[in-house]
């Protein structure tokens, strides 16, 4: 019994069977074959490529960036309970301990203590901030005045980069001299993540302008996220396909690839000169990058909407489902998986924004962590853009230690924007 | 899931709203802390008198300062009076006639001009370079566009100058946008190319035909444009003994190590040359103050004093590269801080 269907495969049409021995066919088949070695090679050539330079990037960083995160303390040998004008432990613990250390004149004491040791040049050794760190260590510890002792203070930046090898060749003779007795020693740098900008490479820290990326962004994320997603929702199951929709779709589009230096200047004349909002502030500055991130959010978000299964909506329909309640019940919880991919990589692009940040005023030195949303903030990729032009080349390993910080955060958000990926998802 | 989402994302929009509230009151009002705007090249000294008027008196708020460049600084400065714009510009050149009359159509009346350095354009080679020596009309032959109105041909500094060196001409310099490349342009390409009488009389007949002439720089890669970082240009010289470099006198001093100044006109970029004004490359430094803004905002008179007092030869300034102005000058920047003197716009160009 013969099969209808089955291709009709006669020798009338097929004069001769495929001779797959011989010459001319075996050469196309090696042809065939090579293409396809070729076209593997080219990838893993891509991959390779690509790979080398992520780690070129990540070797320069981490290798430069490494010491930003130790800092040089210098051991000083103090002789509190002589040099204490009077104040003893328990004045330290009581309420009037500010005004006890505003009168024991804690630089001088500092200053003597490092000429006595170490001869007339020392005071130059010690950074601005070793009387604030000897300061916490008394309101820490208040019973260390009644003894003398030896004191771990950080050094100034041209003791630091010498003791890490970079020195000047004078400094790295006092780092010897210093070293050979032990009074120096390098541990891991706590003010560099507590602190804020600062003139002195030895005393800055990342905080200030992390706080401040982390307040622009929580700014964006509430601004971008439901007007972005409630635009998509809008635009795919509600809005009627004519001209003016299609306009609206390409000006989306559009937005979506403008210069972000634009959205600055837009957010300086919107946000700054008509509503008069505070300059320098995370609030303008997060809404000046809503913006930017919306036109993203809502294409990634009409994708996701796009790929739920018609027989989704079809089936709630089917069962009495109102419109309102099909879009929130069944279609938004399906795509949210594809609308969260793309929100968290439009948030990834927002945080390594500086240039429209220019505009509102958030390059700009700031010595004290912003305390919250109308306050004057700098964010990441500013200070690093900040740091990056410094004259001082004690700034140099801290520019290298800021941009990990920075890709950490960002290797944080992409995480989860995979985990949430992983986890929600549904393969149909 | 959703429930949950929409739970956090109202929450951080209600959380967000209401910190603004909280915070607004106070700061709609009066501004405590003293907002400073404008030049990069000012920048970092403004930035280490801000830590040193804090430090003096921690009660006080700490100075917010920013860098946008002298056109974008006195823009926002000239914008109006009120907590919303800034009290102090910071500008590497003079305050022009048209923007003071910004100012004054904006009601920002009374401005109070204080002189507080002086900056020097430095022209350098890696330290194992040829040594070259220079005069501003060999530099301006070498790098303009179109030197006394002819096309540039040049390709090595000998066909500049015979007595320089047979070496291709190559120049990494700041881009069009900063104020270091405004100076170099003004101080030094300017200088050699009124030294043709006949560019220089174009200057009253066809203003626009001499600022082309002489500020124009050629785009056939001799001179190499590197972006805002100065730093760049300083590696760059590092790996490159043969070319020259053009940044800002701070990071020629910072490294001394690697890049070395040449004489312009016999005279070597030095803190002394500069100071005294015989080198050719230096331009004043000032700082734009408010008046009006004095008595509202805490700290600026106090703010003022310690820049003033801090530009002296040895100071903390000193150390970051700027270099002090003669006596007289200082006097008047003394003065102009304790007084507040407005300035007269009739006096800008």
């Amino acid at each position: 019994m013969t099969n209808p269907s089955a291709p009709d495969n006669s020798a009338a049409n097929n004069p001769a069977p495929t001779n797959w021995q011989s010459d001319a066919m075996q050469r196309r088949i090696a042809k065939r074959y090579s293409a396809e070695k070729r076209f593997k090679f080219m990838g893993y050539f891509a991959i390779g490529l690509s790979v080398l330079f992520l780690a070129f990037l990540l070797f320069t960083m981490v290798g430069k960036g490494f010491d930003g995160f130790r800092q040089t303390q210098i051991a000083l040998n103090v002789d509190l309970p002589a040099l204490s004008a009077g104040a003893n432990a328990d004045s330290l613990r009581g309420p009037n301990a500010n005004a006890t250390l505003q009168s024991m004149d804690l630089p001088g004491i500092v200053n003597m203590a490092a000429m006595r040791d170490y001869g007339n040049d020392a005071m130059s050794y010690l950074s601005a901030n070793a009387s604030v760190t000897l300061r916490n260590q008394l309101l820490d510890n208040p019973d260390m005045i009644t003894q003398k002792s030896k004191i771990w203070l950080p050094a100034a930046s041209p003791v630091d980069i010498a003791y890490k090898g970079k020195g000047s060749a004078e400094m790295e003779k006092a780092v010897a001299r210093l070293a050979k007795d032990g009074n120096i020693k390098s541990s891991f740098n706590w003010n560099f993540l507590s602190a804020s900008d600062a003139t002195d490479p030895a005393d800055v820290g990342i905080w200030g302008a992390l706080k401040g990326s982390l307040l622009t962004l929580i700014v964006t994320l509430s601004m971008a996220f439901p007007v972005g997603v409630l635009a998509a929702l809008y635009l795919e199951e509600y809005a009627p396909k004519n001209k003016f929709t299609d306009l609206i779709e390409v000006s989306i589009n559009n937005l979506a690839a403008v210069p972000s230096i634009i959205f600055g200047l837009l957010g300086l004349v919107v946000f700054l000169t008509w509503f008069g909002m505070p300059r320098s502030s995370s609030l303008v500055g997060g809404l000046t990058l809503a913006l930017m991130t919306m036109p993203v959010i809502v294409i990634a978000g009409r994708n996701a909407i796009k790929s739920v299964p018609p027989s989704i909506r079809e089936a709630a329909m089917g069962i009495g489902a109102s419109p309102v309640q099909v879009v929130f019940h069944h279609v938004l919880p399906l795509a949210l998986p594809g609308i969260l991919t793309g929100t968290i990589i439009g948030m990834a692009r927002a945080l390594g924004e500086t240039a429209p940040l220019l505009m509102i005023g958030m390059v700009a030195f700031i010595s004290s962590p912003p305390g919250g949303f109308t306050d004057a903030a700098t964010a990441l990729p500013v200070q690093i853009f900040l740091w990056s032009d410094e004259v001082n080349r004690g700034f140099v390993e801290k520019t290298s230690a800021a941009i990990i910080i920075l890709l950490i955060f960002l290797l944080g958000m992409n995480a989860l924007a995979i985990y949430l990926r992983n986890k929600f998802e549904t393969r149909w | 899931m959703f429930k949950k989402l929409s739970l956090i994302a109202i929450s951080t929009l209600a959380l967000a709203a209401c910190n603004d509230q909280a915070s607004s009151g106070g700061a709609g009002g009066a501004r405590q802390e003293i907002r400073i705007v404008g030049s990069s090249t000012v920048f970092p000294f403004s930035k280490a008198v801000a830590e040193a008027f804090q430090k003096a008196d921690t009660s006080r708020k700490n100075p917010v300062v920013e860098s946008t460049g002298t056109g974008g600084g006195i823009e926002a400065f000239c914008a109006g009076v009120g907590a919303q714009t800034p009290d102090i510009a910071n500008a590497s050149r003079r305050m022009k006639k048209s923007e003071f009359e910004t100012c004054q159509k904006n009601g920002v009346t009374d401005i109070v001009e204080i002189q507080v350095g002086i900056d020097g354009i430095a022209i350098a080679e890696s330290v194992k370079g040829p040594s070259m020596k220079l005069t501003v009309v060999d530099v301006y032959k070498a790098v303009a566009a179109n030197p006394f109105g002819k096309p540039n041909t040049a390709k090595n500094w000998s066909d500049v100058n015979p007595s320089l060196p047979n070496l291709p001409i190559a120049v990494y310099g700041p881009p069009k946008t900063s104020g270091t490349r405004d100076a170099f342009a003004e101080l030094i390409l300017e200088a050699g190319c009124k030294t043709d009488a006949a560019t220089k009389a174009l200057k009253d007949s066809d203003k626009d035909k001499y600022e082309a002439v002489c500020y124009d720089v050629r785009t056939d890669g001799a001179y190499k444009e590197q972006g805002e970082n100065d730093n760049m240009i300083v590696q760059k010289l590092a790996a490159n003994p043969n070319m020259l470099g053009v940044f800002g006198y701070s990071y020629m001093e910072e490294n001394a190590a690697t890049v070395r100044g040449i004489a312009i006109d016999g005279v070597s970029p030095s803190y002394d040359a500069i100071a005294s004004g015989s080198y050719p490359g230096a331009r004043p430094l000032f700082i734009y103050v408010k008046k009006a803004h004095v008595d509202k905002i805490p700290g600026i008179k106090e703010f003022l004093a310690e820049f003033v007092s801090a530009g002296v030869k040895g100071s903390y300034l000193a150390k970051l590269g700027l270099i002090a102005a003669p006596d007289d000058v200082r006097k008047a920047a003394s003065d102009a801080a304790t007084n507040l003197t407005p300035i007269d716009g009739s006096q800008l160009k």
